[in-house]
């Protein structure tokens, strides 16, 4: 199993990620969410020993990432955002590097090498070099080197940032099929859609911090039935959080000069009344967008901005 | 140790993908040499040397004995300077030289009382035509003031010590002269000046042009190869493999030392490629051929921790590249890796073999020549065993940095 437990890494007087804690447990898959900054690729990195944390814990199985490293490591897979492969080889050859690296030995590397190419699909252009492939196929051999050693615990850092559909939904069945298997999966992303479907827990971060930790279920509760209502176009700030304010159950989480973000219980019924009062303030409304509870939606509850930016 | 082999794998894997890279860094320095070669003439070329002289009688004789350098063609081919005996021999132990001529005290005086006399000349085995010419140049100059001894000694001593021969006396040496020219051959007999000559290893014969520039060659791939291994690993940064070998148990450590194994095992290819060029070409002696070509292989790979060093303190690939090339260029060109250090000015010559490819080109010359042996070797192994682990730790240290 995975555990972090107050972890700190600052560069200076800049603080990356600061009191960060949660466990992941075999056969789960914990999300960790949260906009580009948030600290996820720092705390990932200190997880498989790329950063020293400057203060905390992380285990991986029992050993310390500091000072059992070598131990921690050999029980990690990890896929890391950019594709790592040798380009000019072809994917045996990358696996069997790779495999190597881990500590893998023939027969068992060479058989172990076969299975992953089947399972990623790869096993009729192993021999091509990996130059050749498409995107898609890159991914499913950066995957594919990863779990060759059936890892313990396994980190994936947003693996699927500007993949193609298709190779997207295979990569997902993929990580499931490893969780299935009794590997812990750490999963990082920002597409919310993405944990979602995949996470059974889910921790959201930003600035460096966790503000939420959960299952799915339990974050959502957060929301309540609150819908997300995003309007935009010309306001004045005061007069339009004032005239919001007197319609029942608004809640302002952000508002300024072009955008109002508002959690309120059953928007679409009290959309005419919105408009009439920010009309009746000289607003000028240019969009509006309604969102129904979700991941998204708490995010932007719990930082005021959205997941994206 | 497993993952060693794995990575050496890896390495020759690659190389073997993409061999136009090697190609060229081998390639230029052979299309350089063909060149230089063409514009030298071949085999009409002129390389210069150094000529010391150990003049220790300062004579009118042994001046006219060392006249023979300071005119042409002669004087083109080398810079003539006075020195004293044991500085000289020092010199010539660092290679400083093609030869040391070395005319003791009294020999005028030998010359003029009929006494033999024992002239010396140390050649660098190092190089075979320069010291061949010095040896030739030499020898006709002590056959001639031999000649001269049997013919005109007397009225020489007379000139010498102010006492001029009147006319008579002059047109008597004429008739001499003429009598002693017909009976030449009586005087073939050994004559009383000797010639004696010390080379410090076995002499190579019939070396060209072109066996003068492959050490130089040889050498200036190896700086080739090492500059392009060494920027490889801005490659693996650029494409992330580094950073996700850190991830893994397999230590860094283990992957520069793969990449010495493979860069030795390249170089074994080109030590045996270029070494044996040396043989065909130079006519080396095939008891040369393993020390010179260990020596080559060991100059490679601490070339490439040099290189390595420099490349991975650079901010990014492209400053690396520039680094790399700002490096090896003037190294090349000083450290006697593109221009012999034959045909160099004396005082770069002296400044190049200082530099660090300097030093092994001079060594691996030596063990070309048979002048230097497993001892040398294993010191200077032993120099490059400390440096470069050193560098290798440095090295090592910041890629985890650059990570």
């Amino acid at each position: 199993m995975l555990e972090v437990e107050q972890l700190r890494k600052s560069y200076g007087d800049l603080i990356a990620v600061e009191s960060v804690s949660f466990a992941a447990q075999p056969g789960e898959i914990f999300g960790l969410l949260g906009p580009n900054g948030a600290g996820k690729t720092t705390t990932i990195g200190c997880i498989c020993g790329l950063l020293t944390p400057s203060a905390g814990h992380v285990k991986v199985m029992g050993h310390d990432v500091v000072r059992d490293g070598q131990a921690a490591r050999a029980n990690l897979g990890v896929v890391p955002q950019e594709i790592a492969l040798f380009e000019d080889l072809s994917a045996h050859e990358n696996l069997a590097y790779w495999g190597g690296a881990q500590g893998m030995r023939n027969p068992k590397l060479r058989e172990r090498i076969q299975e992953v190419l089947e399972l990623t699909g790869l096993q009729d252009r192993a021999r091509e070099p990996v130059k050749q492939f498409s995107g898609g196929m890159k991914r499913r051999l950066n995957f594919a080197c990863s779990i060759l050693h059936s890892p313990k615990v396994l980190l994936l850092d947003e693996p699927t940032v500007g993949v193609d559909p298709q190779s997207r939904v295979r990569l997902l069945d993929l990580v499931r099929a490893e969780a299935r298997a009794g590997t812990c999966v750490l999963y990082t992303t920002h597409y919310m859609e993405e944990a979602e479907a995949l996470c059974d827990r889910l921790a959201i971060m930003d600035h460096g911090k966790v503000i939420a930790a959960g299952t799915l279920a339990e974050l959502r509760s957060v929301l309540a039935e609150r819908d997300l209502l995003r309007l935009t176009g010309v306001f004045a700030p005061q007069a339009a959080r004032a005239a919001m304010l007197r319609i029942d159950s608004v809640e302002i989480l952000h508002g300024d000069e072009s955008l109002l973000l508002l959690s309120l219980v059953g928007a679409s019924q009290k959309l005419p009344a919105i408009f009439a009062a920010l009309a009746a303030n000289g607003a000028e409304v240019r969009g509006t967008t309604l969102t129904q509870p979700s991941l998204e939606s708490l995010f932007i509850k719990l930082t005021g901005k959205e997941l994206r930016e | 140790m497993g993952f060693l082999w794995t990575a050496v794998r890896k390495d020759l894997s690659r190389l073997r993908r993409d061999p136009l890279s090697l190609a060229t860094s081998l390639g230029i320095p052979l299309v350089l040499v063909t060149l230089i070669t063409l514009v030298f003439g071949g085999d009409q070329a002129t390389p210069q040397g150094r000529l010391l002289v150990a003049d220790e009688d300062g004579t009118f004789v042994s001046l006219a004995l060392t006249s023979a350098f300071s005119r042409d063609p002669l004087s083109k081919m080398f810079v003539m300077e006075t020195t004293a005996r044991e500085e000289g021999r020092r010199r010539m132990d660092r290679g400083d030289a093609s030869a040391l001529l070395i005319i003791p005290k009294g020999f005028q005086d030998a010359v003029f009382h009929n006494q033999p006399a024992q002239l010396q000349l140390v050649t660098n085995p190092a190089q075979s035509i320069l010291p061949n010419i010095a040896e030739e140049t030499v020898s006709i100059m002590v056959d001639g003031e031999f000649y001269l001894q049997k013919l005109a000694t007397i009225p020489l001593r007379g000139i010498i010590t102010g006492q001029a021969p009147a006319d008579v006396a002059i047109a008597r040496m004429s008739v001499a002269f003429n009598q002693l020219g017909r009976s030449l051959s009586k005087y073939l007999n050994p004559p009383l000046i000797g010639l004696e000559l010390n080379i410090t290893a076995e002499k190579q014969e019939n070396q060209n042009v072109a066996g003068l520039f492959l050490p130089a060659m040889l050498f200036m791939g190896l700086l080739f190869v090492g500059n392009s291994f060494a920027l490889d690993i801005w490659r693996e940064q650029a494409w992330g493999t580094l950073r996700r070998l850190a991830t893994t148990p397999a230590s860094l450590a283990a992957f520069l030392g793969a990449r010495l194994i493979s860069l030795a095992l390249v170089l074994s290819g080109v030590a045996l490629v270029g070494v044996g060029g040396m043989r065909w070409f130079a006519h080396v002696a095939v008891a040369s051929v393993p020390l010179a070509a260990l020596w080559l292989i060991l100059s490679g790979t601490a070339f490439y921790l040099v290189l390595v060093t420099i490349a991975v303190h650079a901010s990014g690939p492209r400053p690396a590249n520039v680094i790399g090339n700002l490096v090896v260029f003037p190294l090349a060109l000083v450290g006697g890796s593109f221009f012999p250090f034959e045909m160099m000015p004396d005082w770069m010559a002296s400044i190049g073999r200082y530099t660090p490819n300097g030093w092994a080109i001079t060594l691996f010359k030596a063990f070309v020549a048979g002048s230097a042996h497993t001892g040398d070797f294993l010191i200077g192994a032993g120099w490059m065993a400390a440096v470069g682990s050193l560098l290798f730790l440095i090295t090592v240290r910041r890629i985890r940095k650059f990570l």
